[in-house]
């Protein structure tokens, strides 16, 4: 039943392969990347998957792009990275763009302002809910709940510039890491 | 000299952005919104709703805010600017990574950055939600959204057509 994982032959079919992971992308695409790359097209085990999609989310940048790059790498070497990127970015870059066109013609009609309005504040709630799932397992460590709040007051509410707040923040969930409080 | 400063304020957007897109929300939006003023609060919440309507990866908030700001041009040079350096060094580290990918140090960073990257991200759904300083009907909508998103299993995509029906039952 499970056949060994055969990577993508040619530098087309990883083109194809993730054009059609960003194509049916919506609401998150990790799970269709999980659904193309491992069930589909079989281009790699489940273990490799979780493990690619590890170092991934260890590295600073887009998770799903970072992943395009790293497994176009390896298959193909540059050339590949940069096929496997573009082609998971070209169809939603297009649609997006296109229903930005669309909404610069809309954006004075207050129904419509309305609509994307509330779909805006419905993801900002999705972030919000987001961070409270992440947030569980490490609820009861008293410095976690510090950097956490320490972070949202810093960025959220006195609006200090990141490159003040990640050093800092970073620095002192590393040494809280390595006393084990974390 | 806009699309110059546009690159250059991506490029550190790129490397700063740990834990992928959503911790350097806050961040976007200060440099956009407060420090350049290209666009207001509300359009920058209403861009971020566009970017969740379409397929693919959250990176393109940067695109519709280059867009914005500079056209075409604007949106390829704010998603390859937030791209590259991220981009340059996964493909550095994805041919490094077996060496230490079990490494003590390795894991102990990647469970510092959790509670990092939690904060953050609280911090960009409060500056999403709050475009106009705090409203109780959007209060509301996020609360709402933030509870089904936490106790079901329902896709995204249903939570942001219920706030598009909120949306307009609220503001029109």
């Amino acid at each position: 039943m499970s056949e060994p994982a055969q990577p993508p032959r040619s530098l087309g079919e990883l083109f194809l392969g993730f054009l059609w992971i960003g194509a049916r992308a919506f609401g998150g695409v990790l799970p269709w990347a999980h659904r193309t790359l491992v069930e589909e097209r079989r281009w790699m085990t489940q273990a490799d998957f979780a493990e690619m999609i590890a170092l991934c989310q260890f590295l600073p940048g887009p998770n799903v792009a970072n992943l395009s790059i790293v497994l176009g790498r390896r298959w193909f070497g540059l050339t590949g990275a940069i096929v496997g990127f573009l082609g998971l970015l070209a169809l939603p870059f297009a649609w997006v763009l296109g229903l930005a066109i669309l909404y610069a013609d809309w954006a004075a009609h207050p129904g419509v302002r309305a609509v994307v309005s509330g779909v805006g504040v419905a993801a900002a709630g999705l972030f919000i809910g987001t961070g409270i799932k992440l947030a569980r397992p490490i609820a009861r460590k008293p410095v976690a709940i510090l950097i956490i709040a320490g972070c949202f007051v810093a960025a959220g509410l006195l609006r200090v510039p990141l490159a003040i707040v990640l050093p800092a923040a970073a620095l002192l969930a590393l040494l809280a890491a390595y006393r084990d409080a974390l | 000299m806009t699309p110059v400063l546009l690159f250059l304020y991506f490029l550190l957007l790129s490397l700063l952005s740990v834990g992928g897109v959503n911790t350097v929300i806050p961040e976007m939006q200060r440099i956009v919104v407060e420090t350049e003023g290209w666009i207001s609060a509300a359009e920058f919440t209403q861009l971020f709703a566009l970017s969740q309507a379409a397929p693919g990866p959250n990176v393109l908030i940067t695109s519709l805010i280059g867009w914005k700001v500079a056209g075409l041009a604007g949106a390829l040079i704010a998603l390859g600017g937030f791209c590259l350096p991220a981009g340059a060094l996964a493909y550095w580290v994805g041919g490094v990574w077996e060496r230490f990918r079990h490494a003590p140090w390795r894991i102990r960073i990647q469970r510092a950055l959790v509670p990092v990257t939690i904060g953050l991200v609280f911090a960009g759904g409060y500056v999403l939600a709050t475009p106009d300083g705090i409203d109780w009907r959007n209060a509301l909508i996020a609360a709402l959204s933030a509870t089904v998103i936490c106790t079901t299993r329902l896709n995204p995509l249903w939570i942001l057509s219920g706030g598009a029906i909120a949306g307009y039952l609220a503001y029109a």
